[in-house]
């Protein structure tokens, strides 16, 4: 009896005890692949580990506050028309900016390099740059979708805002400073016939397509947008006196 | 009995603990010292039912009284910028091999015991030489 009572004993705390130690074990994995394996000064990863995980409750944090804010901002406006027509421009004012996740008609275009293209089947007398995307035809692209009236565009989840560049880097593309390659998705919200249209004949799109780039064009009622997660700064802009 | 009790929870908490999520690193320091301290204590809870002395509440709070005050020591370390812990963990593994070494003499000698008594004289040189 006795016995069986410290067998039972033992066998719980050698439970916990192997929770932890498997806790623990995945734990410092993950902590060693989210910086890089080179990086052996101990105490530095260690704080760079801390600062990440800070950075991202933080980050938590504001998403959250935010929501309260619209939250509040929804009560406090409820029987108040004034109020409520302040409370609607400041919903447009920040949907122009960039800031929240949109919806709405609009379409989705895949553009994919020219999967064909290589030294043999192109030949000496073509370039293969014909063949591959490049940073000027997703300017091309985004500037025709904006005229065609489009209100919000992303590139691969990247929001195109007001301080947003499009630049070549090397091998692949830079949109709002982060790096993206092909495939290109690029989202756009806005009449979605009007949008359409950029697949037009003689127009830019045929011109990709003539050169072997995959481009495929998908018209939706329903389409996503997310939102700009960088900080936009105003330094040097003050209004007129 | 109690070897396979230990063996079954080892199991068990191996199979849960690897599917259950990761805690945040800035406490997995702390959660180390707590690791070691409960292996101290489960090496003393094995060492004391050998020698049947075995006393649940002693193990108990033994159990958490030492993971709780090498975490308190971690913490003050951390907060002195001095590395307290070590000084946990030379006690837990030293006091850890301790008890390793009577568990071991305990099925040594039972070992030779049940061969006879030809091989139990050897052993007991050997005990007494170490």
């Amino acid at each position: 009896m006795d016995k069986k009572k410290i067998a039972i004993t033992l066998g719980i705390v050698c439970l916990v005890l192997t929770i932890s130690i498997c806790v623990q074990i995945n734990t410092v994995k993950n902590a060693n692949s989210t910086v890089a394996q080179s990086f052996t000064e101990n105490s530095l990863r260690d704080e760079v580990l801390k600062w990440k995980e800070k950075y991202d409750n933080i980050l938590n944090q504001l998403d959250n506050s935010e929501k309260q804010l619209s939250k509040i901002r929804e009560e406090a406006t409820k029987n108040d028309t004034t109020a409520s027509n302040k409370e609607e421009q400041i919903t447009l004012n920040s949907n122009l900016l960039g800031i929240t996740d949109l919806e709405g008609q609009g379409v989705e275009i895949i553009l994919r390099d020219d999967p064909n293209a290589t030294r043999e089947t192109i030949g000496v007398l073509d370039d293969i740059s014909y063949h591959i995307i490049h940073d000027a035809d997703l300017r091309y692209i985004v500037n025709e979708l904006k005229n065609a009236g489009a209100e919000a565009i992303s590139i691969n989840g990247q929001r195109i805002v007001n301080p947003t560049a499009i630049t070549c880097i090397g091998n692949v593309i830079k949109v709002n400073d982060e790096k993206i390659t092909s495939a290109f998705t690029i989202k756009a919200i806005g009449l979605s016939e009007s949008l359409a249209g950029i697949d037009r004949p003689g127009s830019y799109v045929e011109l990709l397509r003539e050169n072997g780039i995959e481009v495929t064009i998908k018209k939706s009622s329903k389409v996503k947008i997310s939102k700009y997660t960088g900080a936009i700064s105003a330094k040097y802009m003050n209004l007129q006196k | 009995m109690i070897l396979i009790a230990i063996i079954i929870g080892c199991i068990i908490g191996a199979l849960i603990g690897i599917n259950i999520p990761t805690i945040p690193y800035t406490y997995s320091g702390y959660l180390a010292i707590a690791i070691i301290a409960a292996l101290d204590s489960v090496f003393g809870a094995i060492t004391s039912s050998l020698k049947k002395n075995f006393d649940m509440k002693i193990f108990i709070s033994g159990f958490f009284v030492n993971a709780i005050l090498a975490i308190l020591l971690t913490y003050l370390g951390k907060k002195l910028n001095i590395d307290i812990y070590l000084a946990a963990v030379v006690v837990f593994v030293g006091r850890m091999f301790n008890n390793l070494g009577t568990i071991r003499r305990y099925y040594v000698e039972k070992i030779t015991e049940k061969k006879g008594k030809k091989p139990e004289e050897k052993s007991q040189e050997k005990v007494n030489n170490n």
